[in-house]
């Protein structure tokens, strides 16, 4: 790509500065890796401590709740891990953090990875467990609102999250051979209030949170889903970076585990995991953590799941979200390995005929 | 022995017409220390980025962020356009409403008083706060963009009109009191041009806050303005076009502060902070 010409000038005016800069960072690095011995995986259960970053902010999204559980169980303890909870308060912070080394698992949307992998510049982060086995994405219209079917948008103003409108909404219309023409799509922000007050017809919600939301304003929502309409989805997952994964194998499947076993807790013991989330989420509404727990947790048991594990994956499922998002022109550009995006390595280890192993 | 003149004159600089000579001067004062200072401080983010070997995703070496500006010049200048127009709405709306606002509050005490809380009330609420809100208010549109540029825009122009319009020499006041003035014509003769300067004052400071203002407003609605480039690159950790969009967004708001002080010299030619400038 071409670079200005006074920029290539000053650098190269600069050349001697920059060899000798880059001279004394080489020897640093040479000094500090003679000094760090090769961190090899462990098959012993040595101490280790990590940060774990939530997505957003305290809530029981099935994922969140695992890692609550773990730490309130003393799940991780038992795991010979030091996790360290924190929450995401913007939109990609997660993922930099990641990167930066502060951060060594997060969750995100299955979407979302094969997104950051495709971008410019990639993203290297790998899902290490799918929990959502469906999207997280559907749509919702007020019940009373006389619409029926996605045909029925038709004439209507239709709402969307984020940049532009998402691959799960342009397959609903496809599939129900809607005319996207004939629908006015606006960009909206995190506020339902744009459906209740009619400025949209059709909102895209996160379908364990505002269809809940909604219904308790006293707005009762019909919801769309793309799974109803053949559309493959996946929902959150468990994310690491490639180089945490591949220099510290050992806790990530540690941490796994303990999270997986979380989760399970909290699918036998659904009321004190609700307390727990609370301790998390002190100004969150129970009865709406619950609903969105519940909405996840059945999500989680479904597909692959069923016969392997909550968190199971396979790569057909990959396969068939990373086809649909490529259809759409979801993703910057196809990806070269489509199989480094996830890896089920750990879930191999840690689930024996879709039992969890314990410890 | 060679006669040596006591004044020697020099040569080069003598030649040069008056004005080029001036012009050269005002170049080599104002613009070149803040281009050099500018040059240096990119080439150390440059070999900084380059030597510590810093992850793209965290700092994008400048020489990545002018590609990615080169690469696509006339969309980041089309969203750039578009947040500015976004701007300028909202600064004149917010520039009209404090300055009808604040010709009352300079006439009446009674006014300042009942109005001026709700001034700060305005100042004090975090814009990211309301600029949902007004989407649902205002819908989809241009309006909620124009509202949160002038709500930011507001304060700095009510509180230096009020002081402009309340500036007038007491001297200069009975002077054209005794002449039987209007209230219009003191207002117009009198308290405006006395306010001019706070005013412009008043406008170098909102103009940057009113860019500021519809970048927010972008991240809640809309698809077009620079202010959802930067929220789509910072969700998608695409740092160089995220730069980018900043760095736009930068010389919008430097040229808009530029175009302001050419404009206060202009207009405010016979003030006396402009006259002993010359």
């Amino acid at each position: 790509m071409p670079k200005p010409t006074w920029l290539k000038l000053l650098l190269v005016s600069l050349i001697p500065i920059l060899v000798a800069l880059l001279a004394a960072c080489e020897d640093e690095e040479q000094s500090a890796a003679t000094a760090t011995p090769t961190t090899t995986p462990q098959a012993t259960l040595t101490p280790a401590s990590l940060t774990f970053m939530a997505g957003f902010k305290p809530q029981a999204n099935l994922p969140f709740v695992g890692a609550y559980v773990a730490q309130e169980k003393g799940f991780f303890q038992e795991q010979g891990l030091t996790v360290d909870i924190k929450h995401s308060r913007t939109s990609g912070e997660e993922f930099r953090f990641l990167v930066a080394g502060e951060v060594q698992i997060t969750t995100a949307d299955a979407a979302v990875v094969l997104e950051r992998r495709s971008g410019d510049p990639p993203v290297p982060v790998v899902a290490v467990a799918l929990i959502g086995q469906s999207g997280q994405q559907g749509f919702a219209v007020l019940a009373d609102s006389g619409i029926q079917t996605p045909k029925d948008w038709e004439g209507k103003t239709a709402g969307y999250k984020g940049s532009k409108p998402t691959p799960d909404y342009l397959a609903i219309l496809d599939a129900e051979g809607v005319d996207r023409s004939k629908i006015q799509e606006v960009r909206v922000g995190y506020e339902p209030q744009v459906l209740t007050e009619k400025k949209v017809d059709v909102l895209a919600v996160f379908i364990s949170n505002e269809p809940d939301t909604l219904a308790r304003l006293g707005y009762p929502v019909r919801t769309f889903e793309p799974a109803d309409y053949g559309v493959p989805t996946l929902g959150l997952t468990y994310v690491t970076s490639e180089s945490y994964l591949q220099e510290h194998p050992d806790i990530v499947q540690r941490f796994l585990k303990a999270a997986l076993k979380g989760i399970y807790y909290a699918k036998d013991n659904p009321e004190e995991a609700i307390d727990i989330v609370l301790k998390f989420a002190p100004e969150e509404d129970r009865e709406h953590q619950k609903f969105m727990f519940e909405t996840e947790l059945a999500a989680a048991l479904v597909g692959p799941a069923q016969q392997n594990g909550i968190g199971w994956m396979t790569a057909d499922q990959w396969q068939a979200l990373y086809d649909k998002l490529q259809r759409y022109q979801a993703l910057s550009g196809p990806l070269a390995d489509l199989s480094a995006a996830y890896s089920d390595q750990a879930l191999q280890n840690i689930y024996r005929d879709g039992q969890l192993q314990w410890p | 022995m060679t006669e040596v003149p006591l004044h020697e004159p020099w040569e080069p600089l003598a030649l040069a017409p008056p004005r080029w000579n001036g012009a050269l001067r005002a170049v080599a004062s104002y613009v070149l220390p803040p281009a050099v200072a500018l040059a240096i401080g990119l080439i150390f983010w440059e070999v900084w980025t380059r030597a510590r070997d810093i992850s793209i995703l965290l700092v994008p070496p400048p020489s990545r962020v002018i590609d990615r500006f080169l690469d696509r010049p006339g969309f980041f200048l089309g969203e750039g356009m578009t947040t500015l127009y976004e701007a300028l709405l909202g600064l004149a709306l917010g520039a009209a409403v404090a300055i009808a606002a604040a010709v009352l509050m300079a006439h009446s005490r009674l006014a300042e008083r009942a109005l001026f809380p709700l001034a700060i009330l305005v100042k004090v609420t975090p814009v990211v706060a309301v600029a949902p809100l007004l989407v649902i208010w205002f819908g989809f549109g241009l309006w909620p963009k124009v509202c949160v540029a002038a709500l930011i825009s507001f304060f700095p122009f009510l509180v230096n009109s009020i002081t402009g319009f309340r500036s007038v020499s007491p001297g200069a006041m009975e002077f054209v009191q005794s002449l039987r003035a209007s209230p219009l014509d003191v207002f117009l003769k009198l308290r405006a041009p006395s306010a001019l300067p706070y005013l412009f004052a008043a406008l170098k400071v909102s103009l940057p806050l009113s860019l500021i203002g519809a970048v927010v407003a972008e991240w809640f609605s809309g698809d077009k303005g620079l202010g959802l480039v930067i929220f789509t690159a910072n969700y998608q950790l695409d740092t160089p076009t995220l730069f980018a969009a900043i760095a736009v967004l930068a010389v919008i708001g430097v040229s808009l502060n530029i175009g302001a002080s050419l404009l206060e010299r202009r207009v405010l030619f016979w003030h006396e902070a402009f006259r002993e400038q010359g």
